[in-house]
């Protein structure tokens, strides 16, 4: 027997952190502006609501691949399959950045020598070529990433 | 600046500092969200991070601009129902804020 389906139900074991959501809502606003708590609430619900959504429709393109792992490229699909196409360029970004920074952790290994093995322009020239190279799998892979070589007889 | 160590959430830059999203939770959440979700790769729920932040500021600022209109500074449940109505993409929210919504503007047959 199902428990009976109250709007907001609440999934208290499974939901975000209040005071992390909060600070998020509160850098959007002026800062004399107040949000009411029921609306901070609803504004979290909306969110985990949010997550189902892209989760579900996540599955379904893992699914359609015949893939067993949701993975992000998946979850970047369903965004705009949903609608949501117009955060897939920053969420893309950010998810990059932090493959860079988790590498250059791993890389650097806890050691605090001043040569570490990548230096930032290796970083960030490594940082393009995982852009340009993901963006070639997202297109189809029928792009080819673009060389930075100015030779006009290379072809690209 | 980069705090050392690996991150168990996503970092968003805030103005305040970086914030966390608990990539667990995100986890908790996407598994609870239907019966058959597959295992889910490690990299996803940071992807799933940034955008539960740009949603939550999307929806918040359109908040504000239903709070704007009244003559208040406090934006209220009202509000972010208000806005949900007034946004398509948000029609997923529907049914979460049909309580908190304001009179309807225009009457609706019943489904």
């Amino acid at each position: 027997m199902e428990p009976m389906d109250i709007v907001g139900k609440s999934k208290e074991d499974a939901s975000l952190p209040k005071a992390t959501m909060t600070k998020i809502i509160k850098e959007m606003l002026p800062p004399d502006v107040r949000v009411a708590r029921d609306a901070q609430d609803l504004l979290i619900e909306c969110c985990v609501e949010f997550i189902n959504l892209i989760s579900s429709e996540s599955n379904e393109v893992c699914n359609r691949e015949d893939r067993r792992t949701i993975a992000p490229e998946h979850v970047l699909k369903a965004l705009e399959v949903l609608g949501f196409g117009e955060y897939i360029e920053e969420v893309y970004a950010a998810y990059e950045q932090h493959k860079v920074e988790t590498m250059q952790d791993s890389l650097k290994g806890g050691k605090w020598s001043n040569g570490a093995e990548m230096t930032e322009e290796e970083a960030a020239a490594e940082q393009q070529r995982m852009f340009a190279e993901a963006r070639a799998r997202m297109n189809g892979g029928a792009v080819a990433p673009k060389q930075p070589d100015p030779d006009p007889s290379v072809e690209s | 600046m980069r705090q050392a160590g690996t991150y168990s959430g996503m970092v968003i830059s805030g103005k305040t500092g970086p914030h966390l999203l608990p990539l667990a939770r995100i986890k908790k959440i996407m598994k609870k969200s239907g019966e058959e979700v597959k295992m889910i790769s490690g990299e996803s729920p940071i992807v799933f991070s940034k955008a539960c932040e740009l949603f939550i500021k999307e929806l918040t600022q359109r908040s504000w601009m239903v709070t704007i209109k009244g003559k208040t500074r406090t934006l209220s449940k009202e509000d972010v129902a208000s806005a949900v109505l007034a946004t398509d993409l948000f029609d997923f929210l529907l049914n979460l804020v049909s309580q908190s919504a304001p009179a309807p503007l225009h009457p609706k047959p019943p489904n």
